[in-house]
């Protein structure tokens, strides 16, 4: 896979004022899956995306807690309605202290 | 012969058939036929070769994992293939007598759905809210018995319906061994009882989609370049990291090939698959990074192995975009184009089908029909150019080879190494017909 942490979101080309789109976000990320020796978890510190934050023009609009049950290089989409023109910014954290981060500009047609 | 069914069981129940059935090939003196020279480059499972079952059977060596999988242990090896060196042929149009029992329409309307068979409505539609999904290659069925036509002809037509019509798309069900002749009895009865009322007038269709003839076609999956949408690109995308690696000769792609691959191979895979004198033959993106990879960097680059896909499609979106330009014109390229619409035409496997039975766009052919509820594409509007392509019901990639390999699987045909120059001339005449259209790999289809 490509780098890791590279992440890419997709909004649709012509917005108006007021519509609501749809985000489509993905992240490159290992999303390690809890090993087993022996039928046992090995107890460690798993790498994986644990919070996913989205902000609008600087305002929280969006908080998710994930797990280790999401698959590898997770795709996150979500409803916004488009109520100025500004920047989305995406934000993964995972558990090793990574943070990836996405933006993408919402433009009135 | 009898055809496995794709269901694990039913392989498993038919093993004992196919037992007798390869015993009797083995005594009948059925030679394999002879290989092209070319040695393949293919993961174990992607050379097409026989393996011994556990059982001490022979079969061929198959993916695993859907939808091969399905067809793990049978074995087509008695039919003809598309290998140039096999020189075998169908078996001549059989007539057989009716024999005298009395038809069964309940047990011939079994057969006619029966999936390890036909089945039947692949091609047929017939009537009944059951029937799902049907195709539509060939006639309506579902008012045949308004037409009353003599039992004879319509048993010879399931029989064998060379009989009539010497290039049908129909396959010889009693030639080939897939319905006996007292099956046959009793779906001549079945088929009898396909009446409306008044004659040939049918209810109005319930669901509009039961029906192929007025079903939608279907078939966007949203941008297949955008990798939120299609995962194949992510996989070209990881073939960067092999693209700078070193092999055990000490060099990279990206030594020879300056400049990354958006320069240096920009445009280069428009004119693939190509005639390559160093070889003697066409060679696909795929096929040449078997030969290339392993001389230039020391690393092996198997046909379908993950490495070579990935590879294939980094390499190919550098031209998407660009206008498909392969060469048909040059006589070496000329006598491929011409092996390639040979095989096109040819007859091969089990139910004595041509890829133009179901490809081409001409009367009682299948393109822009309906098989079971699998559209079957036009050739000439063009196959190749999305390939490789993501699978969203397997989840996997393929490219055009291995589509061909499982384009005869369930037809009955063992298939050829998925590097073979059979499969290569093939690939060339099928690309012919994309020529001058904009490249965009990967693809993404169902």
């Amino acid at each position: 896979m490509a780098e890791i942490g590279r992440v890419r979101i997709r909004i649709p080309p012509q917005i108006k004022r007021g519509d609501v789109v749809r985000v489509r976000s993905l992240v490159i990320h290992p999303m390690e899956i809890v090993q087993r020796k022996d039928g046992k978890p090995i107890d460690k510190n798993y790498q994986f995306i644990h919070k996913v934050i989205v902000t609008y023009n600087g305002r929280e609009i969006l908080q998710a807690d994930t797990s280790q049950s999401i698959s590898e290089n997770p795709f996150f989409t979500f409803a916004l309605k488009a109520t100025e023109p500004g920047t989305v910014r995406i934000t993964f954290l995972d558990t090793h202290g990574g943070k990836y981060e996405g933006t993408a500009e919402i433009s009135f047609s | 012969m009898r055809r496995t069914a794709p269901l694990l069981i039913v392989a498993i129940l038919l093993a004992a058939l196919l037992a007798v059935t390869y015993a009797q090939t083995e005594k009948g003196g059925t030679a394999e036929p002879s290989r092209s020279p070319w040695v393949s480059r293919a993961i174990p499972e992607g050379r097409g070769e026989l393996a011994t079952l556990p059982d001490g059977r022979r079969a061929q060596l198959r993916y695993k994992g859907p939808p091969f999988g399905a067809y793990a242990g049978s074995d087509f090896g008695q039919w003809p293939t598309y290998a140039y060196g096999d020189t075998r042929t169908f078996p001549p149009v059989r007539q057989v007598a009716v024999p005298a029992i009395p038809g069964d329409p309940a047990l011939g309307r079994k057969l006619f759905m029966d999936r390890a068979k036909g089945p039947c409505t692949g091609c047929h539609l017939i009537q009944g809210d059951d029937v799902w999904p049907a195709g539509s290659i060939g006639p309506d069925l579902s008012t045949y018995g308004d037409r009353s036509l003599p039992d004879q002809f319509v048993f010879n037509l399931i029989y064998d319906a060379r009989l009539y019509f010497p290039n049908t798309s129909m396959p010889p069900w009693g030639t080939a061994g897939i319905f006996t002749a007292e099956e046959i009895v009793h779906i001549v009865a079945f088929l009898k009882t396909q009446k409306g009322n008044p004659p040939f007038v049918l209810p109005p269709e319930k669901d509009p989609a039961r029906n192929p003839f007025t079903r939608k076609l279907e078939y966007y999956f949203g941008d297949n370049l955008d990798p939120t949408n299609n995962p194949a690109v992510l996989h070209a995308e990881g073939a960067l990291t092999q693209w700078s690696k070193k092999g055990p000769a000490g060099k990279a792609c990206a030594d020879c090939h300056a400049g990354g691959p958006e320069t240096a191979m920009k445009g280069v895979a428009t004119r693939y698959p190509k005639y390559v004198a160093k070889y003697g033959r066409i060679l696909s993106t795929e096929d040449f990074l078997t030969v290339h990879a392993p001389e230039t960097t020391g690393m092996a680059m198997l046909a379908q192995s993950a490495e070579n896909l990935s590879m294939t499609m980094l390499i190919k979106m550098q031209s998407n975009g660009l206008p498909v330009n392969v060469d048909v014109t040059s006589p070496e390229a000329k006598a491929a184009y011409e092996r390639g619409k040979t095989q096109y035409f040819k007859r091969v496997g089990e139910r004595n089908h041509a890829c133009a039975d179901c490809h081409q766009n001409a009367p009682g052919k299948g393109a822009d029909k309906f098989l079971g509820g699998r559209l079957l594409g036009d050739a000439e509007k063009g196959f190749t150019k999305h390939f490789p392509t993501w699978r969203t019901n397997f989840q996997v990639v393929w490219d055009i080879r291995k589509r061909m390999q499982w384009c005869m699987t369930p037809l009955g045909m063992n298939y050829l190494a998925a590097d073979a120059p059979e499969y290569a001339d093939l690939e060339l005449y099928l690309t012919s017909f994309d020529n001058g259209k904009p490249m965009s790999v990967p693809g993404i289809r169902h």
